[in-house]
């Protein structure tokens, strides 16, 4: 099984100074799958992104990609990050924003329009980024991410910003990018809206991996049989 | 292949990402409110000068001797430059900052060091883009050339562009600074307190400590305003360049190696020991080189031709000790006059004052002081004469006559004519203050506007269909991701592209675009 993995993590340990942020991870995650890093506020979900996307030093750990060493400043090469609470070029447009990457990841127009329409951009395609409302700045990070080649794409809290059914749309379209053939790594701590569209589970409490695996399989470890994701994220944490 | 497929990578165009680093300066507003602050600034200065140039120049048509003296250089350029220098010194760094403040205090930063560019490459654009802007706000002073120009002022194009070259140099090492601190701090704020810190602390340590004797007169040769000191006197000199040249690049550097997140502390640390140890050794290196070359019209800055060529001549060393403070104008006047001039052309000159610690009135009674000593020759072989004189008409024979060689014969050359110019300058206070600003003002509101939505990104056409709802109190319109609409179109188009070996399976074949709202 691990051999098989497109993104093993392996002992990742961080610390904060004194305080230990990141003890031990390890999981591996398959080739086209959407794994959700589940955990609560301050779980230690942003670091563990950051430091697998090479943005954060460790103290100690490994990445390894197709089952070689990636190492921190190689991430780049195989993963794209897209961070959570940032809106990069402010001054600018949506367009120029979007017009950057394609430019330099040399995406040809009908796919930067099909990403624009798939997230729902297009109506504000001509608006400066800082007045963009918290949905569209969340849609035009997630369109930035869509035009990177990367095989695999960290996303920090991606449903953040959205109403109910702009989630929905949002999860179809991450399934769809998924079964395209891209992995995705999703922190989420909304757990129905993990349930709902991650195909594997890590959980993640005080900066631990307290299981990973699918639904069935966590429902069987924390022997809650039929239990939705929240009991057993509380049964295991 | 184990390892990741990255020839995208390796071939990232450059073109975006500058683009993107000039948007990002002129979407700001401190471009913009440089160049306003520097349109009344240099008018004033210009105006100014050319009144002054040409009281001079009136004076100049009774006695012609007079006009030998007035040089455009001096009378017109260096001071309205001088304007344009306080104005990048005090609000360039506000513009620099802007090309990595933003991103850091945004979050953008770490998409930009995601982007398939090495971190130096990041730099060298941010670099570039801050040289752009820095042009763009040369447009005032350069207005007052050409105006100056139009009047029928006389321009030398070396001397021009050398103080251009100057000052565009001076600009850059701002820049690197400011990228810098912008790199090593949190906040645009906080790198733009750094950034003035060093303009204007290095300001204030040219006018405080310059003159002093020791070593507070190595470190006032250490100010900014020092390098721009010799462009004024029209020297182009090897060193210099290089040495701005180091630092420039030593400070781009040091913004590389603090710029990803991704390193920890300890290493950056040492990775900038590391390179402030290469530049501090290239310094060192480039101090070494004394050819500078004299561009002004008036050669001020050389010896007679036949004298340069007859000094250039004696190799052996000449050692040079005054009994001057450093203070007092007749050690200025020696400096300007001969050591300066002596130092460009022999190759072996050193020079040291004797009273270095001694001020002009701890100095009286010594019957020594304003003597200045000239040895020539090798230890085993030495002569030895003093002199008072500060004039090169005195020196200069002085040191023939040590080498044992005749004075040389004068070679005719043309006379430096001067060029007087009695010009109203009116005409430039209306063009600086008011056409130009409003020229700025309505640059600045064209570059405020938001683009027309581009249609680029509509070829061939989407159906989509979309819903209105309010997230954060905004309305927003949502996609519907239904078969046959824009969720197909992802689902066959840029998806098997990327990821499944660029199939061309667009499906956007026959759809239409129906933007309802």
């Amino acid at each position: 099984m691990l051999s098989t993995a497109l993104l093993q993590i392996a002992s990742l340990t961080k610390f904060y100074g004194e305080q230990l942020a990141l003890e031990d991870v390890g999981f591996s995650v398959q080739a086209g799958e959407i794994l959700g890093l589940i955990g609560p506020n301050g779980a230690g979900k942003t670091t563990l992104l950051e430091a697998i996307a090479g943005l954060l030093p460790v103290d100690s750990g490994e990445i390894r990609f197709r089952d070689q060493p990636l190492p921190a400043h190689r991430r780049r090469e195989a993963i794209f990050y897209l961070p959570d609470g940032v809106r990069p070029y402010a001054d600018q447009t949506a367009q120029q924003a979007l017009t950057l990457f394609a430019g330099i990841y040399r995406r040809p127009a009908d796919e930067v329009s099909e990403i624009i329409s798939a997230v729902g951009l297009r109506p504000v395609l001509a608006k400066r980024i800082h007045a963009l409302s918290k949905g569209y700045n969340r849609r035009l990070i997630i369109a930035l991410g869509f035009l990177t080649p990367h095989p695999i794409l960290l996303m920090d809290e991606p449903f953040d910003g959205f109403d109910f059914r702009q989630s929905r749309d949002m999860m179809d379209t991450l399934r769809r990018v998924a079964s395209g053939g891209r992995t995705l790594l999703l922190s989420i701590h909304q757990l129905r809206d993990a349930e709902q569209v991650c195909d594997r589970f890590a959980l993640l409490a005080d900066g631990r991996i307290r299981g990973v695996g699918t639904l069935e399989e966590l429902r069987g470890r924390a022997n809650r049989p039929g239990g939705t994701l929240e009991d057993i994220f509380l049964a295991l944490t | 292949m184990p390892s990741p497929e990255t020839s995208w990578a390796r071939n990232a165009p450059i073109r975006p990402l500058f683009a993107k680093e000039l948007r990002e300066i002129t979407s700001g507003r401190a471009l913009w409110t440089l160049l306003l602050f520097a349109c009344p600034l240099v008018g004033y200065s210009f105006f100014q000068a050319m009144s002054l140039y040409g009281e001079a120049s009136a004076a100049a048509a009774n006695l012609p001797v007079l006009a030998t003296s007035l040089s455009p250089l001096d009378g017109i350029l260096v001071p309205t430059f001088g304007s344009f220098y306080v104005a990048v010194t005090l609000l360039f760094p506000f513009v620099a900052i802007r090309v990595l403040g933003e991103e850091k205090q945004s979050g953008g930063l770490g998409l930009l060091v995601q982007l398939p560019y090495r971190t130096a490459t990041l730099v060298g654009v941010k670099l570039a883009a801050v040289l752009c802007a820095w042009l763009l706000c040369a447009i005032p002073v350069l207005s007052a050339v050409v105006a100056w120009w139009m009047v029928g002022g006389h321009l030398s194009a070396a001397e021009t562009l050398t103080l251009f070259f100057g000052h565009l140099l001076y600009g850059l090492i701002i820049g690197a600074v400011a990228l810098f601190a912008a790199s090593i701090t949190e906040s645009s704020a906080t790198a733009a307190i750094v950034t003035l810190a060093f303009t204007v602390g290095s300001w204030v340590l040219d006018f405080t400590i310059a003159g002093r004797p020791g070593w507070l007169e190595w470190l006032a040769s250490l100010s900014l305003t020092q390098v721009i000191r010799t462009f004024e006197q029209g020297l182009l000199s090897i060193g210099l360049i290089a040495g701005v040249a180091v630092a420039i690049c030593g400070f781009a550097a040091l913004a590389a190696i603090w710029l990803p997140p991704g390193v920890a502390i300890r290493e950056k640390l040492m990775r900038a020991a590391l390179c402030v140890g290469a530049a501090a050794a290239a310094l060192l290196a480039v101090s070494q080189f004394k050819t500078s070359i004299d561009v002004t019209e008036d050669r001020r800055n050389s010896f007679a031709v036949a004298d340069a060529n007859q000094l250039a001549k004696l190799t052996k060393p000449l050692t040079i000790t005054v009994h001057l403070a450093a203070e007092d104008p007749r050690y200025i006047d020696l400096r300007r006059n001969v050591l300066a001039k002596l130092d460009r052309v022999m190759p072996h000159v050193s020079t040291r004052l004797a009273t270095a610690r001694h001020s002009i009135v701890s100095s009286v009674g010594d019957d020594a002081y304003g003597e200045i000593e000239y040895r020539y020759g090798t230890r085993q072989d030495t002569r030895q004469d003093t002199s008072r004189s500060t004039s090169p008409r005195e020196v200069l024979p002085l040191i023939y006559g040590l080498a044992g060689v005749q004075p040389p014969a004068p070679i005719p050359s043309a006379e430096f004519p001067g060029y007087p110019l009695v010009a109203d300058g009116a005409f430039s206070l209306l063009w600086f203050l008011a056409v130009l600003p409003i020229l700025i003002v309505l640059a600045w509101w064209r570059s405020r506007r938001l683009p027309s939505n581009n249609r680029t990104f509509l070829k061939g056409g989407r159906h989509e269909e979309w819903h209105e709802s309010d997230v954060d109190g905004r309305r927003e319109r949502r996609c519907l991701a239904a078969a046959g609409n824009c969720g197909a179109g992802l689902q066959g188009g840029f998806l098997q592209r990327n990821h499944r070996r660029r199939t061309q399976v667009t499906g956007s074949g026959g759809r239409h675009l129906a933007d309802r709202d």
